[in-house]
Order: C-alpha cells, then sequence, then structure tokens
C-alpha cells in the first residue's frame, strides 16, 4: 500500500523546503542551547515558539502540495492514469508528512542531546527564562527526548488537520485558506499565551484556541504527567484527521 | 462477426445543475475502432472521458471498460489505458526526463525503447524543465507519456491542442498506427478535421447531451459536395429554381439539398459525386456568374445538426 515512484515524486516537489527549514530549526536550536547569552531562553523562545513555528511553515506548505494544488493544476492525473488505487496515493503522501516531521524532529533531538551532553544546561536556568521556579538538577537526555515527542505529536496533528483540509478541497485557495487560518491562529495563540505565562495574565487564554497547547515542556520539566494526557488527544486527532482525508480523497470527484 | 465492445457506456447521467452536466448518455466502443467525440465547448467531452477514467462518479447509470466498472475498477481498468488529461500540468519534478522516468516506474515499465521513439519522432527536448515549456511542448509530452506504454486503449481528451500543424498530422499517424495494431482509441475535439482523418465513427454532443452518432461510412455517403452559384438575373433565377426543383424531385432519395438566397439570386446545392456530371449539364443552360465549390465535410454536417436543433 504504499508507492515508492510516488513517494519520490513528493520528495522532489518538497525535498528542498523540508531541508532548509530542518536545517534553520537545527541551527537555531544549537545556538540557543550553546550560547550563555540565549540559554534562559532555550525554552521559552525555541521550545515555546521556534519548535512550533517551523514546522508549521513547512506543514502549511507541504500538505497543500499533497494534494489540492495538485488536483487544481491538474498534474494529479498523471499519476492516477497509472495503475495506482487513491488509497495508496493517499497512503503515501500519508507516509511522506509523517516520515519529514518525524525526521525534523529525530534530527533536533540528536542535535540537542549531543549538545546537552557536552555542557548540561542547569534546569534553573531552564526555567527562570520561562517562568517556572524551584527547579533542581540538570537538563536530561530523557527530558530532551520528552519535549521534542511531546512537540512532534502536535506537530502531526497539526499536519494532519492540513492534509485533511488538502485532501478535500480541490482548490488549492480553499485548502491553503482554511490550512493557513488553522495554522496561523494556532501559532500566532500560542505566541501570545507565551507572554500570559510572563506575567500578563490577560493573553494567558490565547492558549485555549491554540492546538499548540497539547504540547507541555512546562509538565516534562517539572516532572509532570500532563504532557502524556495531552499528546494522546493529539494523536487521536492526527489519526482522525488523516483518516478523514485519505477517505474523503478516495470518495470524491476529481476534476482532472 | 461483431466485434466485441471496449467501452460501455449506459444511460450515464451526472447534473452539474443549472443545466450543465451530462444527461442520459447511451454508446458502445468497438474493439480495435477509433471513436471521436465532438461537441462545442461546455458541452460535456470532458466530463464524459472523467468517467471513463474512474476519476468522477456518475449520479445514475454505468461506464464499463471491457467489462469492469470504471469507478470501481479504476486501479485495474488503467492498466490498460493511456490518457491524455484535457488540462496540462505537470507534477513539481523538475525537467521532463524526471517526469518521464516517473511516470514509467509508476507504469511499471522497462522498455523504454519505444518512449525513445516516440520522443524521436515528436522533437521534444526532455531535458528542459518541465515548467518552461510551451504550451505545443507540454501537450507532446502528454502524448508520449499516454502512449509510451502501448496501452490497449487510449482516452484522449483534445489531444492535438497546440500542435503546430505537423505535429497534429504526427499525432494522427501514430492514432492511426495504433488503430492498425487493433488498439482502440476514444478521442474528443473541436477539430472537424483530426476526427474525419482518423474516426470509424462520431458522436456529436451538445449542452449534455448526445445529438447524433454518425459512421464513417454514414457521413461519407451522405450529399458530399456542396456547390454555391449565382445566375445572372432575375428571368434566370425563377427559371433556374424550377430545373432544379425538378432535378432533386427526380432523386426523391434525400441525398440532394438546395438552400436558395432570392435576393442574391443564389443557390447553394448538396449532391452526391455520382450526379455531378447532370447537374453541371443543368448548369450549362444558365449563365452563371460566380461558382465555387466546398467540401462535404464533418463539419458541415455538424454545424447543420446544430442550427437545425437550434432552430427546433
Amino acid at each position: 500500500m504504499f508507492s515508492f515512484p510516488l513517494f519520490k515524486q513528493t520528495v522532489k516537489a518538497n525535498g528542498l523546503i523540508w531541508v532548509v527549514l530542518t536545517a534553520v530549526t537545527a541551527i537555531l536550536l544549537v545556538q540557543f542551547a550553546v550560547l550563555e547569552m540565549t540559554q534562559n531562553l532555550l525554552f521559552l523562545i525555541f521550545y515555546g515558539v521556534m519548535a512550533m513555528l517551523l514546522p508549521a511553515v513547512f506543514i502549511l506548505i507541504s500538505s497543500n502540495k499533497l494534494f489540492a494544488s495538485q488536483v487544481d493544476r491538474g498534474s494529479m492525473a498523471y499519476v492516477l492514469s497509472t495503475p495506482i488505487r487513491r488509497s495508496k496515493v493517499a497512503l503515501t503522501q500519508m507516509a511522506f508528512s509523517v516520515l519529514t516531521i518525524a525526521l525534523m524532529f529525530v534530527i533536533t533531538t540528536i542535535a540537542h542531546i549531543a549538545v546537552n551532553a557536552n555542557d548540561p544546561l542547569s534546569l534553573e536556568l531552564a526555567g527562570s527564562g520561562a517562568g517556572i521556579t524551584g527547579l533542581t538538577g540538570d537538563l536530561t537526555t530523557e527530558m530532551i527526548v520528552k519535549v521534542n515527542l511531546s512537540a512532534m505529536v502536535v506537530c502531526l496533528a497539526m499536519s494532519g488537520v492540513c492534509y485533511m483540509f488538502s485532501a478535500i478541497f480541490n482548490q488549492s485557495k480553499y485548502s491553503l485558506g482554511f490550512s493557513g487560518t488553522f495554522v496561523g491562529v494556532s501559532v500566532l495563540a500560542n505566541m501570545l499565551a507565551m507572554f500570559g505565562s510572563l506575567g500578563v495574565e490577560a493573553l494567558e487564554n490565547f492558549k485555549y484556541v491554540s492546538i499548540c497547547t497539547l504540547y507541555d515542556y512546562q509538565s516534562i520539566l517539572t516532572g509532570g504527567d500532563d504532557w502524556i494526557i495531552k499528546g494522546a488527544v493529539a494523536l487521536a486527532i492526527a489519526v482522525v484527521t488523516y483518516v478523514v482525508g485519505s477517505v474523503w480523497f478516495c470518495k470524491k470527484d476529481l476534476p482532472l | 462477426m461483431e466485434k466485441e465492445n471496449v467501452i460501455e457506456v449506459e444511460h450515464l447521467t451526472k447534473d452539474y445543475k443549472r443545466g450543465r452536466g451530462i444527461f442520459d448518455f447511451t454508446f458502445q466502443v468497438k474493439k480495435g475502432s477509433v471513436f471521436g467525440l465532438i461537441g462545442t465547448n461546455g458541452s460535456g467531452k470532458t466530463t464524459t472521458i472523467r468517467h471513463m477514467m474512474g476519476f468522477i462518479k456518475g449520479d445514475s447509470g454505468s461506464v464499463r471498460i471491457v467489462g469492469m466498472d470504471a469507478w470501481r475498477d479504476a486501479a485495474k481498468v488503467k492498466k490498460l489505458v493511456g490518457y491524455v488529461p484535457g488540462q496540462i500540468d505537470f507534477p513539481d519534478v523538475g525537467t521532463g526526463t524526471s517526469f518521464l522516468r516517473i511516470q514509467a516506474e509508476l507504469l511499471g515499465l522497462k522498455d523504454f525503447s519505444y518512449m525513445n521513439s516516440l520522443i524521436d519522432r515528436f522533437k521534444i527536448d526532455i531535458t528542459a524543465p518541465l515548467n518552461r515549456m510551451s504550451k505545443g511542448m507540454k501537450q507532446k509530452m502528454a502524448v508520449v507519456a499516454a502512449f509510451m506504454a502501448q496501452p490497449d486503449i487510449y482516452l484522449l481528451d483534445e489531444p492535438s491542442t497546440g500542435l503546430d500543424p505537423l505535429m497534429r498530422d504526427t499525432l494522427i499517424e501514430l492514432i492511426l498506427e495504433q488503430k492498425a495494431e487493433g488498439k482502440t482509441v476514444f478521442m474528443s475535439s473541436h477539430v472537424f478535421k483530426e476526427l474525419e482523418d482518423t474516426c470509424d465513427e462520431v458522436m456529436f454532443i451538445h449542452n449534455g447531451h448526445i445529438v447524433n452518432q454518425v459512421k464513417r461510412s454514414q457521413y461519407e455517403s451522405d450529399p458530399h459536395e456542396t456547390y454555391s452559384f449565382i445566375v445572372a438575373s432575375e428571368e434566370e433565377y425563377l427559371l433556374c429554381r424550377e430545373a432544379i426543383d425538378r432535378f432533386i424531385q427526380r432523386y426523391q432519395d434525400g441525398h440532394m439539398e438546395c438552400w436558395r438566397r432570392h435576393r442574391h439570386h443564389q443557390f447553394t446545392v448538396a449532391l452526391p459525386t455520382t450526379r455531378l456530371n447532370e447537374f453541371f449539364a443543368l448548369l450549362s443552360q444558365f449563365t452563371v456568374s460566380k461558382l465555387g465549390s466546398e467540401q462535404y465535410s464533418l463539419e458541415k454536417y455538424y454545424t447543420t445538426i446544430i442550427e437545425r436543433r437550434e432552430v427546433a
């Protein structure tokens, strides 16, 4: 149920933007983690904002290209004029979007672990920037893995929603419009909520309109379990949206 | 012996509302034949072909390709089908070379000799970036992609769009070659000439309805030549009118028609080539001031039908 030639085609169409965004993410992370000046902002700025924003840009651009743009332009006709089931097309595109996001986080995780092993960050310093007090000890590899895992499942949920819009709409403008609004509002509200956690309480409530709320690095740093339940919700959203998108794509009329 | 039907469309209806769509289409395409679909823009040509490709599902009725349901068994059907879409835009994969390579992989094509011969024939520079290709070049790429695996059935949606006259001839040659090998071709077009050159049967559609279906033998035996002429005076016009009426009455087999324009003293007569001598003998009795001929073509056949329909 996976088409390698189609996968190759999708990689060709989206590979460059993935490489660029992954590189930018990894470089930013390393910079935040290594420079003394920015170490206290690693969680607030990088994990709080960038770890959502940069993957979101990739998700937004690539998911539109998975279906909607190809149907809109008519180029999907070439893929579907070969003996390939629509379900196979859907699964291959799904595999692409899941794998690219997973790989993105694997790379940032490894980068962070490598940097952190060399010079472990004190949790007191890390927490102070993010408005969390009373932490002791150093940032562990386990914590890094958990934080990235939590971020990754939320990105998968975002990607699932965008995948679904791309599969449902035959025109790029609708697919991009819905996905863009969803991703834009989520990322923006996440940023505003960040100021909330810094003490501007009026902005705190913005977290309720953002899917990024399901990503909870604070609970990981403080040793809580909240992130697991939230992650499970994000994963459920991802599964549902991927399935709805795929089924919709298999059943709809295609103007090709 | 009756040849088997490769494509069977039965009572196919797809209603897009506000009078758009296709309504109650029923027709068959025989194995080894070239079937033409002709109609004005928006008449339903592309919609018909999309049903055959399993891209859209009819509201009612069925489309069967060698016995398989075009929607449900779409993936299986496509093993047998080559498709030139009406809208030409390629996947975002860089050059023509990588497009054809990926396409070949999707088709499971291993032998590239035929593909290369097509590329030579159509004079395509496949190393060019796809998004820089001209309309005609893109069309030729699409033709190569559809023909390279030499499938049994071709579904071509206005395949000659954007091609120069030489390349159009090459395409017609290619279609006839494939037909000679027993392949079945279903093509839509609004260029009558290419349908005349290739098709065994032509179906006319208008505003989503089948208007008429003619076999090659039928339109070829129908009034074949059309002559327009003008006689010198009013007196001659009246005499000529009588003479032609008598001439037509003598052959009441419906193969002759005459249109008149009194004010210009003009006649237009459609008649089979076998009656030409008699016709000219008749003409020689009058002072003809102007004479012109036109081929009685598929186009004439079509426009006459549509005009009659709009009047009725």
